[in-house]
């Protein structure tokens, strides 16, 4: 048995108990804890953000503005116009407070110290998820009227009849019960999994390196190491790009409500 | 007298290459969905004929119905 062997076997790698926390402080009520107080704090930091940047506007924008111009011009003209076309500026508040929410709440998955993506705990993509959902469908029903927005979801127009028994549950099971879950499922697993990659390489990293030291093993610390660097800039890709899809998701299923395809 | 020449205003499909991109974004998101449901629709309809009559065979009929029925849906809604 070579010495590698040795320490691999007492190695064991982080599994998804890395994502439960204890309460904040003795005596705290179970749900408040690291990830909830991060969620607050990154509702509050995107707030400040906002207000810094948009409660007192200049002509020519400068510092602070300039940067909170740059985002809204990026989610507006990425994300919802080309769903929205000229409902766009109206849907500007809720897109732009959900693109900013999720992309700080992601990143605090790489932020020293914080390490903690928010959405890895799924109820936090599911309460967006489902405030999406209900507005998707009450705008539906607004704008189509309830038979209509129904018809027009199940209902792809200039097929004969039998067709529609075939088809409609799916376009029902599809655009009701599928849509609004992968729409949360998406952004959770992307961060829980992205979390469990980085908490692997960094463990690997911390154990080969300092906590078991063998000439074999040092390799294997530093191709953690690497690794760890390496996927850590690879999550902010994708910390970015789950929070821009997010919310173009969210851009989508309004528009579709708002201006039926068919 | 010269003659005007009379170019033609772009056409509104091409003054909004945005809604190439929404047809595409949609399709591109939906198709999954789709063919999920096709599945778990029809598949599940053969699970529950094989439970009722026995016959274990309904379940791979359903799935592959469901499979093909999600295909030709969305062949219908961004193929054609």
């Amino acid at each position: 048995m070579t010495p590698l062997m040795l320490v691999a076997e007492d190695f064991t790698a982080p599994g998804p108990s890395i994502f439960d926390f204890p309460p904040l402080y003795e005596g705290a009520p179970t749900w408040l804890t690291k990830p909830v107080l991060m969620a607050v704090l990154g509702a509050l930091v995107v707030c400040a953000l906002a207000w810094s940047a948009f409660a007192n506007p200049k002509l020519v924008p400068r510092g602070m503005q300039n940067i909170g111009e740059m985002g809204y011009q990026f989610v507006r003209d990425q994300v919802a116009r080309p769903f929205l076309g000229k409902d766009a500026e109206r849907w500007m508040p809720l897109l732009l407070s959900l693109f900013f929410l999720i992309l700080l709440w992601n990143f605090f998955g790489v932020v020293p110290l914080i390490q903690i993506p928010v959405a890895s705990h799924i109820a936090f993509p599911v309460v967006f998820a489902v405030v999406i959902y209900v507005i998707k469908i009450y705008l539906g029903i607004k704008h189509q009227g309830l038979g209509g927005y129904f018809k027009n979801m199940m209902f792809p127009p200039g097929l004969p009849k039998p067709i529609y028994v075939l088809l409609a549950p799916i376009e029902f099971l599809s655009n009701l019960i599928i849509a609004p879950f992968t729409h949360a499922v998406r952004l959770f697993a992307n961060m829980f999994a992205g979390h469990l990659i980085l908490a692997f390489f960094s463990a690997v990293g911390f154990w080969f390196l300092f906590e078991k030291l063998t000439p074999l093993g040092a390799g294997l610390g530093v191709l953690g190491v690497v690794m760890t660097i390496g996927m850590t800039g690879f999550e902010m890709f994708i910390q970015f790009l789950q929070a821009f899809l997010f919310t173009m998701l969210a851009a989508m299923y309004i528009g579709g409500s708002l201006h039926p395809e068919h | 007298m010269a003659t005007a020449i009379v170019v033609p205003a772009m056409s509104e499909q091409e003054r909004r290459p945005e809604t190439d991109g929404r047809d595409f974004a949609d399709a591109a998101w939906s198709v999954p969905s789709y063919l999920l449901s096709g599945i778990l629709i029809w598949g599940g309809l053969g699970w529950l004929l094989s439970w009722w009559t026995g016959v274990h065979a309904f379940i791979p009929i359903g799935v592959v119905l469901g499979v093909g029925l999600a295909a030709y849906l969305v062949y219908l809604k961004y193929g054609r």
